[in-house]
């Protein structure tokens, strides 16, 4: 026994022993993320410009921070996508990471029971012009008056799309733009179209083992129709004519066949890259993945092209948008910790312009605005959405568990398992027992 | 025993029930095989299809991968002390316990042994929003007692070791008492030597248990470095990870599994006896 | 924990006895038991009773001012369709698994119940995945089902079939969690088996092949009564174990779609840890005590006239 307990201290000891000698001179700070992990091909890359995709991206950046920092060591601490249940399991455990990636979704949540630290201030000091903010960046960061936390980007949904099918399917015109859809009537012309022609469903569509896609396309098709589900923060309306409508196409696209069915998110990712259909509906994050496979051979080669939503309804190209930013999280932080905590994430406004190299839109209007971005491939189709992207209003609560029990719902009448009218009903009548039983 | 192998071995049909099982055995280990090729093949040929798994070209950069990221290494370990801990103390609570609850005297005790016998019937997912907060409030998650101690409380351990002590005739350590042996000495010389085999059976299910537990250290570890192999693997098993790197993905999932697996194959007959001894008991 | 081990030393010097311990009852013979009850009452007992009075409050995970609620949550429970849904699914879980246990983990020990090399091979290969994890059982299963990437799907397609939707099928969801589950561990139950025949005495058989009773006579008339007591370690373990369920649902469905893979241990922690109603999961906590509670009680009279009987 003694013997086990020695050895259960020894393996503690070489643990702790490992971090702390790091931090003798500089001081540590937690920074916990999603992302994936991908030691293994960015591990020692500093040079950010070398690295590709959300992974390698943050990777980099993370790298290139502690080799050029003075001051600051940033230990990465990477969890689960979206990992709220274990960072609210964390928090309540008393020893929360320094720093946090956090949807500006539920920054709401956490900021309203004082879980995080206002920015405002350290924000002024250390030179972070918020006037440069993006509006949808800043009004995700910004809770009842005060910056909760440093934007990072504003991603939105977007549709990917094989122009090689679609060439194939006589959908592009003589610019060599993509024909895209303006109603819905001609939405299902175009999509059976593309099906007569090609063979193939028009859309992809990431069915299995999730919610976000559900809603995020269910809620863009609300906004189009200029549908105010949550004039009341504390209620949702879903009994809307317009609700019906939405859910009714989705439904119908899935019926006639002119869908992917069955795909989770991996599988509809090389779905659309291995050419099994026309569009893809999905975020920001994968345009310069599938960017650069369309320099390779394959089903996407010189074929790959990327647009906002289109606006398939009369009422407004608004679409659903949300942010990923970088929280302080409230605890005991010295005045180098938090002055650490500051450091890193100046770092990451001043390379906000990498970040968007994944395709997500930069968080400043001076990147927006640059050279350098509109050089980037894509991006003068998409330009728009900085502008339309939309968010729930901010005074909802649980905005991620909203997610889920829409996205269940929506789902479950796509695929038949309820009707409509049910579907919806139950969706707004689980949200609301939600809200209502929420603090 | 061999006559009861006769007897079912007999005639050609103990031939047919044979093949047919080698046959499920073989559809039994397929998903592995899956997974397996898999995880030799690069993450870019599987991320446009996983059809690729059948032709060349192979590689084992997947591994070599896992050599340079952290994290597999440390749940490994985190992995092993938890559940060494969780059985050592299993085992020496239950053996004190069942000795004590099967020939130790005192006032109550039968009605004792019944109160942690309803023990049995408490699930540990039943008390797990309260013990996440009993935790919380000392300040104590994200540690190895944390991670081990509510193990400990489990009844079944108490439960086989009582009944294991029961079964063993009661003249041995009336034959120690009469040499004058303390009841501590008679329990640790005589009598817990008798107990070896559901030991070994208890010490296993406690070494399993341990290492599969998901729930609660996926509520209670949350810091990267203090995860175990099950809450790690959970944690890369991510949308993103199944759709750009799906093979080292699968790499990381057969070598997380590899090292319980060959200790397995190692101890494999005295486990197959272990469990015969549990079913004695 | 080396503390505790000694403590049971020290009432054989506390009370001066040299001349050893004496026959009969005596106080300090309580110091065995008592490293275990520090455990079991801090860890079991306490926040059991913790989580039935959280149960009671209408409480959450940051904030302080819970409030005593009565049977509220209880109340709010009963009308949670999602929740009735979880006790819905649990059931059917627990009686789609169990019976397979039982007649497949008997099957199998009945035909490796042998000493060759052949058999010892097998045994080793069925009991094998009982030692991963649940995290890389789901990784590997899901490699089997999905659409997409999966191998069932590229075996189908092959055949020219249309691929099924294991994981998006609100009817064939939980199922797939089950097979998913046997594949992980059936080697518990084959093995209980393996060990209860080869307790049978072989003079049994050959009383009964001197009757010239067939394979499958003796089987009913021998086999069957000798492994009754395990029969009903197995079906009691695996109820008890397979109403717990979790990882499986968690990692490969997350309890879609349209709810009908919904464990109630998944709902417990839903409501915890997402959306952070202690009081509520607290509650939902002791339904599933209660139905384990039911189970055990049910199973121990069950147990009892069958042993008598």
């Amino acid at each position: 026994m003694r013997k086990l307990t020695t050895a259960l201290l020894a393996g503690l000891v070489i643990a702790t022993g490992a971090s702390a000698a790091l931090a003798a001179d500089k001081t540590e700070i937690s920074v916990s993320r999603f992302f994936g992990a991908c030691e293994a091909d960015y591990g020692s890359v500093t040079d950010v410009t070398k690295a590709n995709g959300e992974c390698g991206i943050i990777t980099a950046l993370i790298n290139k921070f502690n080799a050029e920092s003075k001051t600051t060591v940033v230990k990465p601490e990477i969890v689960e996508w979206p990992g709220y249940d274990q960072l609210t399991a964390r928090i309540r455990s008393g020893e929360p990471p320094v720093i946090s990636v956090m949807h500006e979704a539920v920054i709401s949540d956490y900021s309203s029971r004082g879980l995080l630290e206002p920015l405002d201030e350290d924000f002024a000091k250390a030179g972070v012009d918020v006037n440069d903010m993006t509006d949808a960046a800043r009004q995700g960061v910004t809770k009842d008056g005060k910056i909760y936390a440093m934007p990072f980007d504003t991603h939105t949904w977007l549709w990917h799309i094989n122009m090689n099918l679609f060439k194939q399917a006589g959908l592009v015109d003589s610019a060599g733009k993509p024909i895209l859809p303006k109603s819905t009537d001609e939405l299902m012309q175009q999509a059976e179209q593309f099906k007569a022609k090609t063979g193939k469903p028009y859309f992809v569509w990431t069915l299995a083992n999730e919610t976000a896609f559900y809603t995020r396309t269910f809620d863009t098709l609300l906004y189009q129709q200029n549908a105010n589900f949550f004039a009341d923060p504390n209620k949702v309306n879903f009994s809307s004519p317009e609700a019906k409508k939405g859910l009714q196409l989705l439904t119908d696209l899935y019926t006639k066949g002119l869908t992917t069915k069955n795909q989770d998110y991996a599988a509809s990712v090389s779905s659309f890259a291995a050419g099994d259909a026309g569009v893809f509906i999905c975020g920001t994050w994968l345009i310069d993945t599938y960017d650069q496979e369309a320099k390779k051979s394959g089903a996407l080669a010189n074929g790959y092209a990327v647009t906002a939503f289109p606006q398939i309804y009369p009422g407004s190209p608004r679409v659903w948008a949300d942010g990923h930013s970088w929280v302080l999280l409230k605890q005991d932080l010295s005045a180098a910790q938090r002055a650490s905590a500051v450091e890193f994430m100046k770092f990451l406004w001043d390379n906000d312009f990498q970040w968007a190299r994944t395709g997500h839109l930069p968080v400043r209007k001076s990147i927006i605005d640059s050279a350098e971005f509109k050089g980037l491939p894509h991006r003068g189709d998409i330009a728009s959405l900085a502008v339309n992207g939309t968010a729930l209003p901010a005074a909802v609560k649980r905005q991620f568990s909203i997610q889920d029990i829409e996205g269940e719902e929506v789902g479950s009448a796509i695929r038949g398992d309820k009707s409509v009218d049910q579907a919806l009903g139950d969706a707004e009548h689980r949200i609301n027992e939600l809200l209502a039983n929420t603090k | 025993m061999a006559a009861s192998e006769q007897i079912v071995g007999r005639g050609i049909g103990n031939k047919v029930i044979l093949a047919s099982v080698i046959v499920v055995a073989i559809v039994w280990m397929l998903p592995i095989a899956w997974v397996l090729i898999l995880s030799f093949k690069s993450n870019a040929e599987l991320m446009i299809s996983t059809g690729a798994a059948f032709h060349l070209p192979y590689t084992l950069k997947n591994y070599s991968d896992i050599f340079q990221t952290s994290g597999v290494f440390r749940w490994l370990w985190n992995s092993a002390v938890v559940s060494v801990g969780v059985t050592a103390g299993i085992l020496i609570l239950s053996s004190l316990a069942g000795y004590g609850f099967a020939r130790a005297e005192f006032k109550g005790r039968d009605i004792l042994f019944v109160l942690v016998l309803l023990g049995l019937a408490v699930p540990e997912q039943a008390v797990i929003i309260a013990r996440h907060q009993m935790f919380s409030d000392l300040r104590m998650h994200n540690t190895y007692p944390a991670i081990i101690l509510p193990g400990l409380s489990s009844a079944f351990g108490v439960f086989l070791m009582t009944q294991y002590f029961k079964a063993i005739p009661k003249d041995i350590d009336e034959a120690a008492m009469l040499d004058n042996a303390s009841r501590f000495k008679i329990f640790w010389k005589v009598l817990l030597p008798l107990t070896v085999p559901a030991q070994a059976t208890l010490g296993i299910f406690s070494f399993l248990g341990a290492w599969n537990d998901y729930l609660w250290p996926l509520i209670s570890a949350t810091k990267p470095e203090m995860f175990t192999i099950t809450v790690g693997i959970a944690s890369t098993q991510t949308n993103f990870a199944q759709s750009e790197g799906l093979g080292f993905l699968m790499a990381q999932a057969v070598f997380a599994g590899l090292p319980v697996f060959v200790v397995y194959l190692f101890f494999q007959k005295y486990i197959v006896r272990a469990v015969a001894g549990a079913a004695i008991s | 924990m080396t503390d505790v081990t000694l403590s049971p030393d020290k009432p054989t010097a506390a009370v001066r006895r040299p001349t050893g311990a004496s026959i009969g009852p005596h106080w300090a013979n309580a110091l065995f038991v008592a490293p275990y009850l520090v455990f079991y009452v801090v860890l079991l007992v306490y926040p059991l009773f913790k989580g039935i009075w959280m149960s009671m409050l209408e409480s959450d995970m940051f904030d302080n001012t819970s409030k005593f609620a009565g049977l509220a949550n209880y109340y709010r429970l009963f009308n949670d369709k999602i929740f009735i849904g979880t006790i819905w699914n649990t059931t059917w879980f627990v009686a789609m698994t169990v019976p397979v246990f039982v007649t497949i983990g008997l099957l199998l020990a009945l035909a490796l119940n042998r000493s060759d090399r052949t058999s010892a091979t097998l045994r080793a290969t069925f009991f094998g995945t009982s030692v991963l994890s649940v995290t890389i059982v789901t990784i590997v299963w899901k490699m089997m089902y999905m659409p997409g990437n999966g191998a069932i799907a590229g075996v189908m397609r092959y055949f020219g079939w249309e691929p099924l939707d294991f994981i998006t099928s609100a009817t064939l969801a939980l199922p797939a969690i089950a097979v998913t589950t046997v594949w992980w561990i059936i080697g518990l139950p084959m093995m209980l088996f393996l060990a209860a025949l080869q307790q049978i005495p072989g003079e049994l058989y050959e009383a009964a092949a001197l009757d010239n009773a067939g394979r499958w006579r003796s089987f009913w008339s021998i086999t069957l009564p000798s492994i009754r007591r395990t029969m009903l370690v197995v079906v009691i373990y695996e109820i008890v174990a397979q109403f717990q369920l979790f990882g499986q649902a968690w990692l490969l469905t997350k309890g879609g779609p349209n709810n009908a893979s919904r464990p109630i241990v998944l709902f417990i922690y839903e409501q915890g840890f997402r959306s952070w109603n202690l009081g509520y999961a607290a509650a939902a906590s002791e339904v599933l005590f209660l139905i384990m509670a039911i189970a055990a009680v049910a199973q121990f009279f069950a147990s009892r006239k069958r042993v008598e009987g």
